[in-house]
């Protein structure tokens, strides 16, 4: 994997010049400005009803939470959001809409809040992070040509063969459907370290199939 | 042919994959770019890979342009 460094605008030398409304906004949000509390309480308005959304959004990973405590949930996304681009404005550098920056703040917020509940009132089982054998949607069939048996045969010994920290992202994410988030808090870790390891290792496998002798073939590739 | 798009699918990786914090990082400006048209995979072709494949980036992804569709005619504040 690599970065966007090269084609990413958040740098200073091609920064942007701020859009107006982009700029009353980093204006009036600073301290000193006569209308900031006013625009503080706007910015905040808009964060909450915001928080609401995209937490009925992700509402499937919320159990069955609702009424003041839903609400309480969602003030603090509101809040914690607010109090982070208060202290990054300054850092602000219009290579998008002001707003867009800032929503950013409290859909992050939103996706670490409820991973958290996901995790505090679901965690993981020791089933889903162990492997045992292929699940039943994948699991060779009486049905299934002989290709096809020996290809998820050899999947099966590949998965055994991969690093302990890799087979055990693989196994929850992709073949348990663990969130990506939750499985991160499970292990002490973070959503960009558990991706890198699920690619390892899809990648490993995808290596391991084909010096066996059973490519996976991609879209193209199978026409 | 499905049994192979199905490993396919499970085994998806991609070249070029940016990653999740350089995409977060620019997730606003991706956003923006799409609602006004335009391609972001041509700025940003590393996170428009990565959100193929990461599913936690891509519900950010979505939030993020709902969000600023849904809320995109909030002003500070006039005078």
């Amino acid at each position: 994997m690599r970065g966007e460094s090269s084609t990413t605008t958040n740098t200073d030398a091609v920064r942007p010049a701020l859009d107006r409304e982009s700029e009353l906004w980093v204006e009036r949000l600073h301290r000193d400005h006569p209308r900031h509390g006013e625009t503080v309480a706007r910015l905040h308005d808009v964060l909450l009803r915001i928080a609401y959304h995209e937490l009925s959004r992700r509402r499937g990973l919320l159990g069955s939470i609702s009424g003041p405590e839903f609400d309480d949930l969602a003030q603090q996304t509101a809040d914690d959001a607010l109090v982070n681009i208060l202290r990054k404005v300054n850092e602000f550098r219009g290579n998008s809409r002001f707003t867009t920056w800032a929503y950013k703040f409290v859909i992050f917020e939103a996706s670490g809040k409820v991973a958290r509940h996901a995790w505090r009132t679901h965690p993981p089982s020791r089933e889903a992070l162990t492997w045992e054998q292929l699940p039943d949607a994948l699991a060779s069939a009486p049905g299934d040509r002989l290709e096809r048996q020996e290809q998820l045969s050899a999947l099966s010994a590949a998965i055994g063969e991969l690093s302990e920290r890799q087979r055990e992202v693989f196994v929850a994410v992709a073949l348990n459907d663990v969130p990506i988030d939750v499985l991160a808090l499970e292990l002490g870790s973070n959503r960009n370290a558990i991706y890198k390891n699920l690619f390892d290792a899809r990648r490993n496998l995808r290596t391991r199939l084909a010096d066996s002798g059973h490519p996976v073939l991609d879209e193209e590739q199978v026409g | 042919m499905t049994e192979h798009l199905d490993l396919d699918e499970l085994l998806r990786v991609k070249d070029g994959d940016a990653g999740c914090t350089a995409g977060e990082a620019i997730l606003d400006a991706y956003v923006d770019l799409e609602l006004a048209g335009e391609n972001p995979a041509v700025v940003f072709p590393g996170t428009a890979i990565h959100l193929e494949s990461c599913p936690g980036c891509r519900a950010d992804h979505d939030g993020l342009r709902e969000a600023a569709r849904r809320f995109a005619d909030v002003t500070p504040p006039a005078g």
